[in-house]
């Protein structure tokens, strides 16, 4: 039998090179990614942080914070309403609809001071409130102590309303970190269903804010005259995702689109983001419960970009200032949530990216979308140079919180109820 | 002979009852996950502001199902679950109600 070789054309190498996986030009750099499920059986997991050594803290949105220790063991520290196998239970914690206790975020100087901070629906006040709780872990890792709410005002969505996801509890933010860059706590917030809320210079709804660790507004924030000094930025709608520019320190968030435009922000100092969906302005008439967040025509598909020219998330006619969004989903609104950098050599082109979340949400002709995108975010913050899908070694998931761990790998919980390592290699 | 034709019968009546609830779950089981898993979850026991499933028994999955598919509101995700189960037949409804029924027992 004999050999004879075949010249082929260079497009059917390429197509070949394509298909069996080999990159098409030898520069690129991209990691191969590995997966290893670190937790599972959990309760809607929606927040982790770390310890150097790896110990994860972390939550379930209706259970409570525990924490992973990197022996694997994990301890169940402070438990909410109906929970029974915690070391200490807070009646007054309560979970509903999407609100339930969410961020979670280590101290800087955990080492000194061993003291964590979780994001919590609470009964306590009446309306419920959402509230940000600093403890103290103890040195064996199973309790926490010494609850002190360092900030107890932010407004908590009571009662169901008529519009998609309408229940208790909705547009709860929720997302809370320390910035490597000065050292405060940004705390995300969402709208509650409730207009008025985004705009407002007293109501913590629809904000970002800037505190130090006990609560108390950070120095230096500069909202306009009149507002609560503890705003950072305002004009949000659903503020699930914060993290820090590597070079710069920029604050950068991602927000919850109303069936089109889901946003990535880079924060300014005491700036607007341009939500505001009053009835009755900008154009727009009555609309359900006093919220137009949804409209037009907010439970039937339709064009997302007719949607954007009636409902703007950033409305630059009403408010000319306000902060542009770097990067807008194509104009899409696919559940984005967590956003966090790439860092690290390990991570070879990618090192330096942007990553974000998304939980996905089919509605009205829009693909569900669950994914992480990879985003190379100009240093500016106001534009994105490239938008591409992170090949993820598990299928697709509700990606709500994604986290980069103290040896370089990339966390993820997704809210099917597992936490992954991702591992790129 | 008697007793062997009874038992031929009664053995083909037993397998294709089997066979055909299994088939039954299975269609419901890749309906479940082309169009439910995403929101109610794999197992489904509910995710975010997506409930769970879980305890629901055939009956109740059929009804709401229909529900839905006559366009009639049942809640707040019902802007969600109209357009799903628009296009449902009957057998869709049925085989998605026996698959959801056994999974969340």
């Amino acid at each position: 039998m004999s050999y004879k070789p075949v010249l082929r054309p260079l497009s059917t190498f390429i197509a070949s090179a394509v298909i069996i996986g080999l990159p098409a030009v030898a520069t690129a750099n991209e990691p191969e990614l590995s997966q290893t499920e670190v937790l599972t059986g959990l309760e809607n997991p929606w927040d982790m942080a770390f310890l150097p050594d790896g110990t994860m803290f972390y939550t379930e949105r209706c259970r409570g914070l525990s924490v992973r220790l990197p022996d694997g063991e994990v301890e169940h520290l402070l438990g909410m309403e109906g929970t029974d196998e915690y070391a200490t239970t807070a009646d007054d914690l309560v979970c509903e609809g999407q609100a339930g206790m969410n961020g979670v975020a280590v101290d800087p100087d955990f080492d000194e001071n061993r003291t964590v901070y979780v994001y919590s629906a609470s009964n306590m006040s009446e309306p419920r409130t959402n509230r940000v709780l600093r403890m103290t872990v103890n040195s064996e890792f199973n309790e926490v102590s010494d609850r002190t709410d360092i900030v107890e005002d932010i407004p908590y969505k009571p009662a169901a309303t008529d519009h998609p996801f309408g229940d208790a509890g909705a547009h709860n933010g929720g997302r809370i970190r320390f910035s490597p860059e000065d050292g405060y706590l940004y705390v995300t917030t969402g709208d509650n269903h409730n207009s008025e809320i985004p705009q407002s210079p007293e109501l913590l709804g629809g904000k970002v804010l800037r505190i130090d660790r006990d609560g108390e507004a950070a120095e230096g924030n500069e909202p306009p005259e009149g507002f609560d000094p503890r705003i950072y930025t305002y004009g949000h709608r659903n503020v699930q995702g914060i993290t820090f520019h590597p070079n710069t320190g920029q604050p950068i968030v991602t927000e919850h689109g109303p069936w089109h435009s889901d946003e990535i922000n880079a924060l300014v100092n005491g700036g607007n983001s341009g939500w505001d969906p009053k009835p009755n302005m900008a154009g727009r008439g009555d609309c359900p419960d006093d919220y137009c967040g949804y409209e037009p025509n907010q439970t039937e598909g339709m064009d997302p970009k007719e949607r954007a020219a009636y409902m703007p998330v950033t409305d630059t006619e009403t408010y000319p200032d306000a902060m542009q969004p770097a990067w807008k989903n194509d104009g899409l609104s696919q559940g984005i949530s967590s956003a966090e950098f790439l860092t690290g050599e390990q991570w070879g082109d990618w090192d330096g990216r942007l990553i974000v979340g998304f939980m996905g949400i089919g509605f009205g002709g829009t693909p569900v979308g669950q994914r992480i995108n990879l985003i190379d975010i100009a240093e500016d913050g106001l534009s994105v140079n490239d938008v591409a899908e992170m090949p993820l070694p598990m299928g697709a998931a509700r990606f709500r919180s994604i986290v980069l761990g103290p040896g370089g790998d990339l966390y993820t919980a997704v809210d099917e109820g597992s936490i992954y390592r991702i591992t790129p290699e | 002979m008697k007793v062997s034709l009874f038992c031929v019968i009664a053995t083909a009546l037993l397998m294709g009852s089997a066979t055909l609830q299994a088939a039954d779950k299975s269609t419901g089981e890749t309906l479940y996950a082309d169009a439910c898993a995403q929101c109610h979850g794999p197992n489904a026991q509910g995710m975010a502001s997506f409930p769970s499933l879980s305890g629901r028994d055939a009956e109740y999955i059929t009804s709401r199902l229909e529900t839905y598919r006559a366009g009639e509101k049942v809640g707040s995700n019902s802007f969600l679950m109209i357009p799903n189960a628009t296009d449902l037949s009957d057998d869709d409804i049925a085989n998605l109600a026996a698959y959801i029924a056994d999974k969340a027992e």
